[in-house]
C-alpha cells in the first residue's frame, strides 16, 4: 500500500468517498470525453443520492468534469464556474439495478459534439472504478494510462491493438474485453504502464471495425 | 518491506537505523523513487496540514448547518486561561476541532488516514513542533512514523469506518499520532510501538454512526478525543510503561472486533447516534 494513501491525499473535504472519489469520477469522465463538456446530465444512485447533498457530491462531480483535481479549492464553487464556462448541468436519479452504493452515471456532450456515457463508482478511500462506458461494462481504476477501444465483436482486434502498442514499446499492465452480445458492440480496455501517444490512437481509429477510441492519460489536461 | 510493527522494530535493529528510516526506505523501494524524493513528498503532506490549520475560517458553516464555529469558541475559551487542561492540551484540542470543521465545510485538508479523522495528527504534531521547538525535518520524520503505523493497520485490519467502525479511523489516527509523538519526544522503536498500542486499545470497538451519513457528528469532536488520547498514550510509553499486549496483537484484535461489529454501526447510519431521536429530527 502506498503510504501517501495513508497520510494523504491532500483533498477538499468532507468525505474521501463522497467528495474526493466523486471529483475523480468527474475528472476521468472528462478525460474520456477528451474535450470541454457543453452539456452534462448527472444521475446519482444509492448513498450518493441519499447523502450527496451534505457531502458536496454534486459539486464534486461537476468540479471534476471541469478538470479540477481532488485538492482544488474551487470545488465548492463548481456550479458557478460551470455556469461561467457555459456548461449546462442537470441532475437526476440513476435507474440502475443492484449497483454499487456510491454510483454516478454521467451523460456528457462535448463542445465539438462528442458524446459519452460513463458510470463511475466510488469504491473506498478516494479510489474509484469506471464500471461502464456507453452502456458496455468495463472495470478500471483510472490509476494507469488507459486505452478504451470500441469495436465490433470479432477476431483480430485484440492483436491489432496489442501489436500497435508493442511497436511503441508500451507494456499492457491489464487488459479486459467486454461485449454487449456476440458479434455486437464490444469494448476493449487496456491499462498501460506508459502513456499512449496521439498518433497511435489515430492509427487505431483507421482500423476497420474499430469505432470510438478514448484515452485516459496521466498527464495534465488535453 | 514490512508487514507488522515488529518487522519495523526488527529491521531498525538489524540495520542500525531508526523507525522512520525503515518506512522511508520501503516507500522509496515500492514507488521507485529516491529517499530524498520520498522525503520531499512527505514534507509536502506536512506543509499541507499546516496550511489547512492556518486557513481555518471561524465563520464558515457546513451545508447541513450542524458544523462550524466550535473551533472559534474553543479558541476564545483557551484565551481566558480557564481551560484546566493547560496550554499544550488546550491548543491540541483547538486545532483538532478546527481541522474537523474545515473538512466538513469543504476546505482543503490532508486525509490522515481519512478525511473524517484528518484533525488528529496535525493537532498533535503542529502543537508539538511549536511547544517543543522542533525542526520541520523532525516533523517529517514523525510523519513517516505515523505512516508506518497506519500502513500496518491498513494491511492487517482496516482504515475505513465502513469496514472497521470508527476505531479504524479515529482509532488509527490516534495510534499514528501517538507513535509519532513518542518519536518526537526521543522514544525508541519499542516506545513508539507501545504508544500506538495504548492509543489503539482505548479506541477498540468504537462505532461509526455519523448523523445523516455526514462526516460531522460525532466525527468532528472525536478528532479531539483521538488527539488527546494520543498525547496521554505517548506519555505512558515515555514513562517506560509497557503495553501488556504488543501493538501487532492489538491491531489484530481491532480487525476481529471490526468484523464482529454489526453493519448498523459501520458507516451505514442505521444505528447508534444516527438513529437517536434528535438526529432523526435534524436530518430530514
Ligand atoms: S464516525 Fe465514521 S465517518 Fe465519522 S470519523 Fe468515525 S469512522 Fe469516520
Amino acid at each position: 500500500m502506498n503510504i501517501f494513501d495513508v497520510v494523504g491525499p491532500v483533498m477538499v473535504g468532507p468525505s474521501s468517498s463522497h467528495t474526493a472519489g466523486a471529483v475523480r469520477i468527474g475528472y476521468i469522465a472528462r478525460k474520456l470525453l477528451a474535450e470541454q463538456p457543453r452539456k452534462v446530465q448527472i444521475n446519482l444512485y444509492g448513498s450518493f443520492l441519499a447523502t450527496g447533498e451534505g457531502h458536496g457530491t454534486k459539486k464534486a462531480i461537476v468540479a471534476g468534469l471541469l478538470g479540477m483535481q481532488t485538492d482544488d479549492e474551487r470545488i465548492p464553487m463548481a456550479f458557478e464556474l460551470a455556469k461561467q464556462q457555459g456548461v449546462d448541468v442537470s441532475f437526476g436519479e440513476a435507474n440502475l439495478k443492484d449497483a454499487h452504493p456510491n454510483t454516478a452515471q454521467l451523460i456528457l456532450q462535448g463542445i465539438s459534439g462528442q458524446t459519452i456515457e460513463v458510470v463511475g463508482q466510488s469504491v473506498g478511500g478516494s479510489r474509484i472504478n469506471i464500471a461502464s462506458i456507453d452502456g458496455i461494462e468495463t472495470n478500471f481504476s483510472g490509476d494507469y494510462p488507459t486505452l478504451v477501444v470500441h469495436n465490433q465483436d470479432g477476431p483480430g482486434y485484440v492483436s491489432a491493438v496489442s501489436t500497435l502498442l508493442t511497436e511503441q514499446g508500451i507494456n499492457i499492465a491489464y487488459m479486459q474485453l467486454y461485449r454487449s452480445n456476440r458479434g455486437g458492440d464490444a469494448v476493449m480496455v487496456a491499462e498501460c504502464d506508459q502513456e499512449v501517444p496521439q498518433h497511435v490512437m489515430e492509427r487505431l481509429k483507421q482500423v476497420d471495425g474499430i469505432g470510438k477510441v478514448t484515452y485516459l492519460g496521466m498527464m495534465g489536461d488535453e | 518491506m514490512y508487514h507488522l510493527i515488529s518487522d519495523i522494530i526488527r529491521q531498525s535493529e538489524e540495520n542500525e537505523c531508526v523507525f522512520w528510516e525503515i518506512v522511508q526506505q520501503a516507500d522509496a523501494d515500492e514507488r521507485g523513487v529516491s529517499k530524498e524524493e520520498s522525503f520531499e513528498t512527505m514534507r509536502k503532506m506536512y506543509q499541507a496540514m499546516r496550511e489547512a490549520d492556518e486557513h481555518y475560517d471561524p465563520k464558515v458553516r457546513s451545508a447541513s448547518g450542524m458544523a462550524g464555529g466550535a473551533g472559534q469558541l474553543l479558541h476564545e475559551y483557551n484565551e481566558t486561561g480557564e481551560n484546566i487542561c493547560g496550554d499544550f492540551v488546550g491548543k491540541v484540542m483547538e486545532k483538532a476541532i478546527k481541522m474537523g470543521e474545515s473538512n466538513a465545510c469543504m476546505h482543503r485538508i490532508v486525509a490522515a488516514p481519512t478525511a473524517g479523522s484528518c484533525g488528529v495528527i496535525p493537532a498533535v504534531f503542529l502543537v508539538a513542533e511549536e511547544m517543543l521547538h522542533l525542526s520541520e525535518d523532525q516533523m517529517v520524520e514523525a510523519m513517516y512514523v505515523s505512516a508506518g503505523i497506519g500502513s500496518v493497520i491498513a494491511e492487517n485490519a482496516s482504515l475505513a469506518g465502513a469496514s472497521g467502525g470508527c476505531q479504524a479511523e479515529i482509532g488509527s489516527a490516534s495510534a499514528m499520532a501517538a507513535g509519532g509523538l513518542a518519536y518526537l519526544q526521543g522514544g525508541d522503536a519499542g516506545q513508539i510501538a507501545d504508544a500506538a498500542a495504548f492509543a489503539l486499545k482505548n479506541m477498540l470497538g468504537l462505532a461509526c454512526d455519523p448523523v445523516g451519513g455526514l462526516v460531522e457528528v460525532p466525527c468532528i469532536k472525536r478528532n479531539v478525543a483521538g488527539a488527546v488520547n494520543a498525547l496521554t498514550s505517548a506519555q505512558l510509553a515515555m514513562a517506560g510503561i509497557k503495553s501488556a499486549i504488543p501493538a501487532d496483537e492489538v491491531i489484530d484484535a481491532m480487525r476481529r472486533i471490526g468484523n464482529e461489529m454489526p453493519s448498523n454501526i459501520k458507516e451505514t447510519s442505521l444505528g447508534g447516534l444516527a438513529t437517536s431521536p434528535t438526529a432523526q429530527k435534524r436530518i430530514v
